[in-house]
């Protein structure tokens, strides 16, 4: 019990003291640039930050985003497990949908936030964007998941005559978990990115994105840092919650053993 | 329970793994099979546990009929301890409680109660093929095939485990396949003992060990002539 406290606290002292690092760093830079249009010091963007968060507006900027974020990676989550169940079964539908997967993962997000911006109303851009953009990595994941099934397993339970509902609970899932953990990572900080990144472009009236537009038009590079900071500490948070989740379900532990 | 095999056939590409095989099989019989690798052995009965389709042909006596299958890899989940793995295939058949009873009985068969709760990473290879066959006698197939099922197991526990086989063969009405290379243990368990060519399969000779197996130890003579009979069997 001492031993782990010692750690822990070890662990926490560590952490405080790269987090000083990179604030000197940071503080660094701004003296020898000495101009707080370009780099502003981190002490101005924590007051700044300060101030915002008693104002109801950030938080109801920061709920929106969060809003959006979610349903993206949600409506990518659905659509690619359904779409990657089909092709995994069908070489026709994988073939059919490897081009469109192709196209999307290599056009530039703008010319996608451009489209959308005359398909779709300015607050439902960015959760098409983020969809658009998690959807290839989660559809990718599940295909390599599904088709990576041990097939002497599946040929076993085939010969004891398991029922299918087991063998999709007890196979298939925690054969595929661990290619799904990986892609909602990867979704999580990729869904902040291009979210907020459409929310700029398309300024929604409510949106993270639309206040770094505002400080951008304003040249006030404190407040652009703040709303940054904003966006960096909601996808650290997102992706502890998810790791969370996942070790409160005992994913890991079988994630582990199947990566053995 | 009398399973018959006609005119069966199945190729991979130009090469034909069974070309027209026609085979009898009695039932409350051990049978060895003996024969080189690649003759399609495993093929055979893989067929015959429905892993893979026939090209033609077919094999009456399997309606409704349960197999247990020991298969040469040991096939376990990865993310499952040793009594998940026997409870996956009891689920279907057996009520809970009843599937749980089958398990732990055969877990202790095998000598693994104590390692129950480990992972397959967590076993050592001769573990690994105890809780194979620990599924397999747990689910209580109407036909038991055993692909060289043990390989990597002491000396004493061979012999347990073939003890039990015999015994569980008079207990039921059940047709026990045994896939070996090694003589000894086909002499100690089995009742016929096939010796195959191929591919395409085809069955070469066919020993009938008169003696019962417990009475196999008193007749030293027969069981060595036996055993030179199928070591000088030419291919």
């Amino acid at each position: 019990m001492t031993d782990f406290t010692t750690k822990n606290k070890k662990s926490i002292l560590n952490k405080i003291l790269i987090f000083v690092f990179w604030m000197c760093i940071w503080q660094a830079v701004h003296l020898i640039i000495g101009r707080d249009i370009y780099v502003p010091s981190p002490l101005s963007v924590f007051i700044r930050l300060s101030e915002l968060v008693f104002l109801k507006s950030f938080w109801l900027s920061v709920l929106y985003s969060i809003y959006r974020v979610v349903a993206g990676i949600l409506l990518s989550i659905v659509i690619g497990a359904i779409t990657a169940v089909f092709s995994a079964i069908s070489a026709f539908v994988l073939n059919l949908i490897h081009p469109l997967m192709t196209a999307i993962k290599s056009t530039p997000v703008l010319s996608f936030i451009i489209i959308a911006l005359i398909w779709f109303s300015s607050g439902n851009v960015p959760v098409f964007i983020c969809f658009l953009m998690c959807y290839p990595v989660i559809w990718t994941n599940l295909v390599t998941g599904i088709k990576g099934v041990d097939k002497k397993l599946l040929e076993m339970s085939k010969v004891y005559k398991v029922k299918k509902t087991v063998v999709f609970k007890k196979i298939f899932i925690p054969s595929v978990l661990p290619y799904f953990t990986a892609a909602c990572i990867t979704c999580l900080g990729l869904g902040w990115k291009v979210t907020v990144a459409a929310e700029v472009l398309s300024h929604p009236k409510i949106a993270i994105g639309s206040n770094l537009h505002t400080a951008k038009a304003y040249l006030d590079s404190t407040e652009l840092f703040a709303w940054t900071f904003v966006v960096i500490l909601l996808s650290f948070i997102f992706e502890i919650v998810f790791s969370r989740i996942i070790k409160k379900h005992g994913m890991e532990d079988k994630i582990g053993a199947n990566d053995k | 329970m009398e399973l018959t095999i006609n005119n069966l056939k199945k190729s991979f590409g130009n090469l034909k793994v069974l070309d027209s095989l026609n085979l009898i099989f009695k039932p409350n019989k051990v049978y060895c099979i003996f024969g080189p690798s690649g003759c399609g052995k495993t093929t055979l009965f893989n067929i015959i546990a429905g892993i893979l389709p026939a090209d033609g042909g077919e094999i009456k006596g399997l309606e409704g009929k349960k197999i247990s299958y020991v298969f040469q890899e040991d096939r376990l989940l990865p993310w499952a301890t040793v009594e998940e793995n026997i409870l996956f295939v009891l689920e279907s058949h057996y009520k809970k409680e009843e599937a749980k009873k089958l398990s732990d009985k055969y877990i202790s068969l095998v000598n693994l109660s104590e390692f129950k709760n480990h992972y397959p990473h967590e076993l050592s290879g001769g573990m690994k093929q105890r809780v194979c066959i620990a599924r397999a006698l747990a689910f209580r197939g109407d036909i038991l095939i055993m692909d060289e099922p043990f390989k990597g197991l002491h000396l004493e526990l061979k012999k347990s485990l073939m003890d039990y086989i015999i015994n569980y063969l008079k207990e039921n009405n059940k047709a026990v396949f045994f896939i070996t290379h090694d003589i000894d243990e086909a002499l100690y368990l089995g009742d016929c003992i096939y010796v195959f060519s191929g591919p395409p399969i085809k069955l070469k000779k066919e020993i009938e060990i008169k003696i019962p197996p417990d009475e196999r130890k008193k007749d030293k003579e027969y069981m060595e002539k036996l055993k030179e009979e199928i070591i000088n069997f030419d291919f």
